[in-house]
C-alpha cells in the first residue's frame, strides 16, 4: 500500500507531455472498448446480453462514481443512491411532462443534479467519517420521502407510470433495445474515461492526499472543503447518468431507486470489486449482477448466497477482487505491478 | 520438489472460464414456439416482508395449472411455469420479466407483482408485446387510466375503486341504522392506504352525507408499534373507525388495540380483515368487526368455492389468500380463452379474453368476466360482513351490487378524466 502511494506520488510529478500521451492512450483504449461492446450484438444475438450490459452501464457508472468518493477521497457516502434516483426521476419527469428532446432532458437532468449535489455537498463534506456517512444517508432518506409523499408529481410509491416517452433524435431511437444498448455503452465508456481522467489528474492526486492526510493537505494550501465538494458534485453527476440509463431500461422511475438499499448495493459492489483500483467497482458490478442473475434463477434463497459471498470477501479475502488480482499479478511479475 | 507454477488460476484457465461465460450468455438455449410445452413466466415477490404474496400466488397458480395440464394444457401444449423472485424491487421485476420472455422463452407473463413492480412489468409488456396478466395489483389506474392501456395486458384482480364503492355503501347503511356520525380512519401511509381511504370516505359520505371524519392516523407501513395510534383514536372518541391496514400490520394493530378494549368502544370497519392471513393470525379476534371479503371459502357460499378452498388447504396445508384466488383466476381465464381461440398464441388468446365470461368459484353469480373495454376483471364476489372469533369467521356476507358498482365506477372514471 505504501509502495503504491509512493509510486502515485512520483506519477503526480510527471511532466504534462507524458500526461497528454497517457490521455491519448486512455482515449484509444476507451474507443476500442466501445467498438468491441458495440459489435458484440453482431456476434451474439442474445437479448439477455444486451439487457445485462445496459444494467452494467447503469450500476457501473454509479459504483465507479461512488469509488471516487470512497476510494479516492475517503468520503464514505451512504447516500450516493439519492443521485441515482434523482437522475432517474429527473429524466423521466422531464420526458413525460415537457416532451423535450432526449439530449436536452439529459443535460437538464445533470443540471438539476448539479444544483442539488452542490447544496447537499456543501452541508455534508464539512463533516468527517461517520458523521458524513450518516448525514448523506439522512439526505437520501429525505429525497426518498419527498418522492413518496409528492404523489401529484412523482406518483408516490407507484413510481412514474405510463412509460417514459423517447422520441428519436439524430437517428437514435432509444425505444429500440439495440439503440439503447449502444447509447448505454457509449455513456458507460465516456463516463469511465472522464472519471479516469479525474482520478489521474493533479486534482485526483489532491483527493488521495486529502484521504491520507487532510491536515497536511490544508497546510500546504489546498482548500480541502472545495476539493471535497467538487468531487462530491462530480460523482453525483456520474451517478445521475447511471440513474438515467436505469430509467430508460425499465421505462419508469421508482422510489426504490432513491432508497438506501441502492447506496448499500453501491458499497457492496465496491467491496466486491475493490476500491484501490479504478476498475475495481466495474468488475464488482459485473460480478454482482452475474451473481444476482444466476442465483435468482436457481434459488429463492439468493439472500443467503449473496450474504455468504460478501462474508467471504469481507472476512476471507479482506479486500475486493481487483485488489486481489492486482496484488497477485504484481507478485507473479515479482514486483513490477501495474494498476488498472 | 520445486513448483514450476505459481499458485492461483492459470491464464489458460482464466481464458477458458471467460470463454465458457461468453458461450453461456450467447447460447440461445430457448427452443421457441415449436416446443410442445408452453412456458408461462411469473415474476413475483418470494422473499422479504411480503413473501406470502408470492408463495400464495404461486400456490393458486399451480393448483390450477395442474388441472389444466391434466385436461390437455393450452391447445394441447402443457403449461410449464417459470416463477422467479423479484425481491419486491421494480427494476428487478422488469429485469426478471424481460429475462423470462427473452431468455427462458416464456410466451405469456403472469405478473404477480405488487404496486410499483406491476407498473414496471406493464412497461415490459408494452415493450415486448407479450400477453401479460396482472394478478395482484389492485391500483385502479393500472387499467382505468387510458394512458396505461395496452391490448396485451389484462388484470385478473380486484380493483380498489370497486372495493371502495361497496365498502362505502355498506358502511353508510350501518351508519344510518346505528347513528354513527363521528368517524376516524387509520390506514398505512403509502399510496394504497391513502387512495383507498380517500375513495372509501368519498363513497361513505355520498351515501350518508351527515358523517364527519374527526381523526386520521397514518401509521407507517410495517410499523411494529401502534400504541400511539390506538390511544390517539381512543382520545378522539369516534363512533366508528375505518382501516385498510392489511396482513401483519392489521393483526399487530388488532392485538395491540385489544389491550385497550378499542373494539368494544366503536364500530370497526377493516376492509382487509376477512382474509385468512389476518383471521387465523390474530390472537383474539374480536366479534363484530366489519370487513370486506378478501378470500374466505364460505363466501360465495357455493359448494364450488368451498371445494376450491378445501383442495387448496389439503395441498398446501394453509388456507388460500386473496392473492391465491386472483392468480388462480388468471389460469382459469387463460385456459378458457385458449379453448375458445383453439390456440396457445398470445395474440389469439388476448383476442379471446376480451369480454370472456367464465364459470368461477369466485364469481358473485358463479361467473367472472374479463371486461372488454378496460381489460379488467368484473363480477367477482365482493361483499361485507362481521367477524366471529372462530370458523367460519365471517358467517354472513352481504353481497355488493354490481349494478351500483358499474354506475359509480363510470362516474368515478369520468371525474378522473379517464373517459
Amino acid at each position: 500500500m505504501t509502495e503504491l502511494q509512493a509510486e502515485q506520488g512520483v506519477q503526480a510529478l510527471e511532466v504534462p507531455h507524458e500526461a497528454k500521451t497517457r490521455r491519448n492512450r486512455d482515449a484509444l483504449i476507451a474507443l476500442a472498448v466501445f467498438v468491441v461492446l458495440a459489435l458484440l450484438p453482431t456476434v451474439f444475438s442474445s437479448k439477455l446480453l444486451l439487457d445485462f450490459v445496459i444494467r452494467c452501464a447503469a450500476y457501473g457508472l454509479f459504483a465507479t462514481s461512488l469509488n471516487l468518493l470512497v476510494g479516492y477521497t475517503g468520503l464514505i457516502s451512504f447516500g450516493h443512491g439519492m443521485f441515482f434516483g434523482l437522475g432517474a426521476y429527473g429524466f423521466g419527469l422531464m420526458m413525460q411532462k415537457t416532451g423535450v428532446p432526449v439530449p436536452v432532458a439529459f443535460v437538464a437532468t445533470l443540471g438539476i443534479t448539479f444544483a442539488v449535489a452542490l447544496v447537499i455537498g456543501a452541508i455534508c463534506v464539512r463533516l468527517k467519517e461517520i458523521y458524513f456517512a450518516f448525514v448523506t444517508l439522512a439526505f437520501q432518506m429525505l429525497i426518498h420521502s419527498t418522492i413518496l409523499s409528492w404523489v401529484s408529481l412523482t406518483g408516490g410509491d407507484q413510481g412514474l407510470r405510463g412509460g417514459i416517452p423517447r422520441p428519436p433524435f439524430l437517428g437514435i431511437d432509444l425505444s429500440n433495445q439495440l439503440h439503447l444498448y449502444v447509447a448505454s455503452c457509449a455513456l458507460l465508456v465516456i463516463g469511465l474515461f472522464l472519471m479516469h481522467q479525474i482520478a489521474q489528474s493533479p486534482f485526483g492526486y489532491t483527493l488521495r492526499m486529502i484521504r491520507d492526510n487532510a491536515t497536511r493537505a490544508s497546510f500546504i494550501g489546498i482548500d480541502v472543503w472545495r476539493a471535497k465538494l467538487t468531487i462530491f458534485v462530480l460523482a453525483a453527476l456520474f451517478a445521475s447518468t447511471g440513474g438515467i440509463i436505469m430509467a430508460l431500461f425499465v421505462s419508469g422511475a421508482y422510489p426504490e431507486f432513491a432508497y438506501w438499499t441502492i447506496s448499500g448495493e453501491g458499497i457492496f459492489i465496491n467491496m466486491l470489486g475493490g476500491v484501490t483500483t479504478f476498475l475495481g467497482p466495474m468488475v464488482g458490478t459485473v460480478l454482482l449482477l452475474i451473481l444476482n442473475d444466476t442465483v435468482t434463477r436457481l434459488t429463492d434463497y439468493h439472500g443467503l448466497v449473496l450474504g455468504i459471498v460478501i462474508l467471504f470477501f469481507a472476512i476471507g479475502l479482506r479486500k475486493g477482487l481487483m485488489d486481489f488480482v492486482v496484488e497477485w499479478y504484481a507478485q507473479r511479475r515479482s514486483g513490477g505491478g501495474e494498476r488498472g | 520438489m520445486t513448483r514450476t507454477r505459481k499458485p492461483g488460476v492459470s491464464r489458460r484457465a482464466t481464458l477458458a472460464m471467460m470463454g465458457a461465460g461468453a458461450v453461456s450468455f450467447a447460447t440461445p438455449w430457448v427452443a421457441r414456439a415449436q416446443a410442445k410445452t408452453i412456458k408461462v413466466g411469473m415474476p413475483t415477490i418470494l422473499s422479504g416482508r411480503v413473501a406470502q404474496l408470492g408463495t400464495s400466488s404461486r400456490n393458486g397458480v399451480m393448483l390450477e395449472v395442474e388441472k389444466v395440464n391434466a385436461a390437455g394444457g393450452l391447445a394441447g401444449r402443457q403449461i410449464e411455469m417459470v416463477i422467479r423472485d423479484s425481491k419486491g424491487q421494480p427494476q428487478e421485476a422488469a429485469r426478471v420479466a424481460r429475462e423470462l420472455v427473452n431468455t427462458d422463452g416464456c410466451e405469456i407473463l403472469i405478473d404477480a407483482e405488487a404496486s410499483s413492480g406491476a407498473f414496471a412489468v406493464h412497461e415490459v409488456a408494452r415493450d415486448l408485446g407479450v400477453l401479460c396478466l396482472h394478478t395482484n395489483s389492485e391500483t385502479s389506474a393500472l387499467t382505468a387510466d387510458p394512458k396505461q392501456h395496452i391490448p396485451n395486458a389484462f388484470r385478473t384482480a380486484r380493483q380498489g375503486v370497486h372495493d371502495s364503492i361497496v365498502g362505502g355503501s355498506y358502511a353508510a347503511t350501518i351508519a344510518k341504522a346505528k347513528g354513527l356520525k363521528k368517524w376516524a380512519t387509520c390506514s398505512p401511509d403509502y399510496a394504497y392506504g391513502r387512495d383507498t381511504t380517500a375513495e372509501y370516505v368519498t363513497y361513505l359520505k355520498r351515501f350518508a352525507p351527515d358523517i364527519e371524519i374527526i381523526s386520521e392516523s397514518w401509521p407507517k407501513l410495517f410499523q411494529p408499534d401502534y400504541t400511539e395510534v390506538v390511544t390517539k383514536i381512543l382520545q378522539a372518541k369516534p363512533q366508528a373507525l375505518y382501516s385498510c391496514l392489511w396482513g401483519g400490520d392489521l393483526t399487530s394493530y388488532i392485538d395491540q388495540a385489544n389491550i385497550y378494549a378499542l373494539f368494544s368502544q366503536m364500530e370497526v370497519f377493516a376492509v382487509n380483515m376477512a382474509d385468512y392471513t389476518a383471521l387465523t393470525v390474530v390472537k383474539n379476534l374480536p366479534k363484530g368487526i366489519h370487513s370486506g371479503n378478501r378470500y374466505i371459502k364460505t363466501y360465495p357460499a357455493t359448494p364450488e368455492n368451498a371445494a376450491w378452498g378445501d383442495a387448496y388447504k389439503a395441498k398446501y396445508n394453509e388456507y388460500p389468500t386473496n392473492w391465491s384466488w386472483e392468480n388462480a383466476t388468471a389460469i382459469m381465464l387463460l385456459a378458457e380463452a385458449s379453448k375458445k381461440a383453439n390456440s396457445a398464441d398470445g395474440k389469439k388468446i388476448a383476442e379471446a379474453l376480451r369480454g370472456l365470461k367464465i364459470k368461477s368459484p369466485f364469481g358473485a353469480d358463479g361467473t367472472v368476466t374479463m371486461r372488454a373495454e378496460d381489460q379488467t376483471l368484473v363480477g367477482y364476489a365482493i361483499g361485507w360482513g362481521t367477524t366471529i372469533p372462530q370458523e367460519p369467521y365471517v358467517p354472513q356476507v352481504q353481497a355488493g351490487d354490481w349494478k351500483t358498482i358499474f354506475e359509480l365506477e363510470a362516474e368515478w372514471k369520468k371525474s378522473k378524466g379517464y373517459t
